[in-house]
């Protein structure tokens, strides 16, 4: 059976730069870790080197997952609902009337910033939306946020 | 006696200056339990005269820092005092207060969401009250004004309501005609705690209201010692007591280690656990339910009470639940989802504490006067106790048992044309209900195992509160399907949902209805119900006295009234009017 297909979204997928800024972020300590365990593996030798090993396939099974969650997230802009999908295992959308948004949040740090990239949220009056559109290019994101804020605005609705 | 008639403030004006006092009592409770302690004769548990602690200098500092304490409690409660004041205007209430940070809040009564009356035990001694606007805005966003003469703080809630409403014209005045020689309040004085019970009439009577049910004190306190909680309160000890008698012939240090084993053992369990039944208890005490053109309105607790008003079309989604043991009784638990209660305070969300199937079709029929269904009390009773696809219900895969060994013949999903309903539960029974237009957002999710067994789940966000309304475990392509036409039906149920000023369409009917009725007469009148226009079919509502025993199986009692009176065929329709 496919995944959800919803009728009249094409799908924009975030941008592949949202990879590198998540491996970094990741990656950095875990490669700290690795270097940290692999000092005394270098110096004793031996069932030692099972530490950084188990440092490394942590390291790559993690990467390997974040590429392919990179590659499985994207957004929908329907006429009346924003779609946000995510996740390879553990699949989840979410439908967000635009009617429903409280506000919406463009969020970038430091490293984020550097890969141009920045995270577009959405907010309703449930704290269970669970709508965040991790890695869109800076500039959409600006014009995705003013598109979705014209949109909430134009058919919003009370409580 | 002349009666005085309240009038909610326009101008800026300060809350009652005994505030401080009311707020602070905990502080005054404390000094004098130790002045009790260190005064009052042995035989009352005091250290009596004779101790010779009571004058040891070091219990003399301790007094002293304690009086410094508690003038700072009170210069500071006056100063906060002082600077706080409210005001309401024609679309706000706002309320000015802070000593170095100032804070402006106010709430929106297009945003209104609810109005409760609060009265802690010791303002209801001495009749006052605090009120709490809660608008929809998150944490914090209540502006609560405490505290008020009992008199201000309804003439201020019913003020609210008739201005929210969109009732600009306001409703006439309760006293006039009546009483001509009533005198508008006096200024709030220290001296109104002394006052007689003086007839307090507010400037703009509340609107009348009939009690549709009420929770007996027997049912209330069967329904929990018929509770989980409580029967481990009882039973842990007991069952610890089984096994030790059966294993040591000495009974004696047997029970002796019982009682202590358990008590510390489970010390921080029972704490909760009487925290729990304290709470259903003190909430669930004198609960009144009952409507008004103001919407639902809400009385119970046991020495804090508070009632509630909850507009029309405030409500977010409702839960019914049974637990196990209530089903022989077929009794139900009714909590509600509404914006600005604060997820924790269950008291407040309940709009029914325990009650029989007909006391929930009739509370929900409260909140969702239209259903949108044929046969709205059939689908609900089937609803309740159906299994499978009874009732229409979409039901889970057979595949989802291996996610739910039990209840998965109990989930199930159904549509009808204002709400969601959403079944499941095989031991402990749950509904609930999501009307369209208060869908926030909808959630799609599967997990590996999920796939593999073809099922997905579909979550409807709702604002915080007791219920989340979730449908797991639904064969995939009706998830996808129910997610699909639920973001349709929830775009229509907004497209024509109720304005902001709910009444303001009706007005007009409304007042023709209120001037030609005795509106200022005993609520407990036999009035003909004001809310409905003049040609629509009454449905006769339940006329029961206020707090008018109910047997407590009361089944046969109440079942009659419910045929009668919710969910009749052309339910009272207050939105599109």
């Amino acid at each position: 059976m496919t995944w959800f297909e919803p009728e009249g979204a094409s799908w924009t997928y975030v941008d592949r730069r949202l990879i590198p800024a998540r491996l970094l972020s990741f990656g950095i300590p875990l490669l700290l870790l690795l270097v940290a365990t692999a000092v005394p593996a270098v110096m004793f030798g031996g069932l030692v080197w099972l530490a950084p090993a188990a440092v490394a396939i942590i390291l790559l099974w993690t990467s390997w997952i974040v590429v392919r969650q990179v590659g499985a997230h994207a957004w929908a802009e329907r006429e009346d609902d924003l779609l946000v999908k995510r996740g390879r295992m553990f699949k989840r959308v979410t439908v967000v009337p635009y009617g429903r948004m409280q506000f919406v949040e463009v969020e970038a740090g430091p490293l984020a910033r550097a890969f141009g990239i920045a995270r577009v949220q959405l907010h309703t009056a449930a704290p269970g939306t669970d709508a965040s559109i991790a890695g869109v290019p800076t500039d959409e994101a600006a014009r995705l946020r003013d598109r979705l804020t014209a949109r909430g605005e134009a058919t919003l609705a009370g409580l | 006696m002349t009666p005085t008639v309240y009038q909610a403030p326009r101008e800026w004006t300060r809350l009652h200056p005994v505030s401080p006092f009311l707020g602070a009592w905990s502080v005054f409770g404390a000094i004098g339990a130790y002045w009790f302690f260190n005064n009052a004769p042995e035989w009352a548990g005091g250290a009596g005269e004779a101790a010779e602690g009571t004058w040891h200098p070091a219990i003399i500092t301790l007094a002293i820092i304690g009086l410094v304490i508690a003038l700072f409690v009170v210069a500071g409660g006056y100063l906060a005092w002082r600077m706080t004041t409210f005001r309401i205007t024609d679309d706000s209430v706002e309320l000015r207060k802070g000593i170095l940070f100032r804070q402006n809040k106010q709430a929106r009564l297009d945003r209104l969401q609810a109005v409760d009356v609060v009265q802690p035990l010791l303002a209801r001694i001495f009749r006052f009250a605090s009120v709490r606007i809660e608008v929809a805005g998150g944490e914090g966003s209540t502006v609560a004004l405490e505290y008020l003469r009992l008199g201000d703080a309804e003439a201020l809630r019913n003020e609210i309501m008739v201005l929210a409403a969109g009732l600009k014209t306001g409703r006439p005045a309760a006293a006039e005609g009546e009483a001509p020689s009533a005198g508008s309040a006096q200024e709030p004085s220290l001296r109104d705690v002394l006052r007689p019970d003086e007839q307090a009439v507010p400037a703009i009577a509340a609107a009348e209201e009939r009690d549709v049910l009420s929770v007996p004190l027997g049912r209330l306190v069967a329904s929990i010692a018929l509770s989980g909680p409580f029967l481990w309160l009882v039973g842990l000890p007991l069952a610890g007591l089984v096994v030790i008698l059966a294993v040591s012939s000495e009974v004696e240090t047997a029970l002796l280690g019982i009682i202590g084993g358990s008590i510390a053992g489970f010390l921080p369990l029972v704490f909760a656990i009487v925290g729990y039944v304290w709470t259903r208890l003190t909430g669930g005490f004198g609960f009144v339910a009952g409507i008004s053109a103001d919407g639902v309105r809400l009385r119970h607790g046991m020495l804090e009470t508070r009632r509630q008003t909850v507009p029309p079309g405030r409500v977010q989604a409702v839960k019914l639940r049974q637990p196990l043991l209530w089903r022989g009784r077929d009794w139900w638990r009714i909590t509600i989802n509404v914006a600005g209660y604060q997820a924790g305070e269950t008291a407040v969300s309940t709009l029914l504490p325990v009650g029989t199937r007909a006391d929930a079709l009739a509370a929900l029929w409260l909140v969702l006067p239209d259903l949108g269904d044929p046969d709205p009390e059939g689908t609900i009773s089937r609803a309740m106790s159906g299994r499978g696809a009874d009732g229409g219900f979409v039901a889970s895969p057979r595949s989802a048992r291996w996610f739910d060994p039990m209840q998965w013949k109990n989930r199930g999903v159904r549509a009808t044309e204002t709400a969601l309903l959403i079944r499941e539960g095989a031991l402990v029974r749950e509904l609930s209900i999501v009307p369209h237009e208060r869908t926030q957002s909808l959630g799609l999710s599967q997990g590996p195992l999920e796939r593999a067994a073809g099922v997905a789940s579909v979550i409807i966000h709702s604002t915080p509160g007791p219920v989340m309304p979730a449908a797991h475990h639904l064969a995939v392509e009706d998830a996808f399907r129910l997610i699909e036409e639920q973001a349709i039906r929830a775009r229509e149920g907004r497209r024509k949902q109720t304005p902001e000023q709910w009444l303001a369409a009706v007005a007009p009917a409304i007042d023709d209805v209120l001037a030609s009725d005795d509106i200022t007469a005993a609520p407990e009148s036999d009035v003909a119900p004001t809310l409905l226009p003049a040609d629509a079919p009454r449905a006769p509502l339940p006329a029961d006295a206020p707090g008018a025993p109910v047997p407590t199986d009361g089944s046969t009692a109440t079942a009659d009234r419910v045929e009668q009176a919710p969910h009749s065929p052309t339910p009272p329709e207050r939105r599109d009017v």
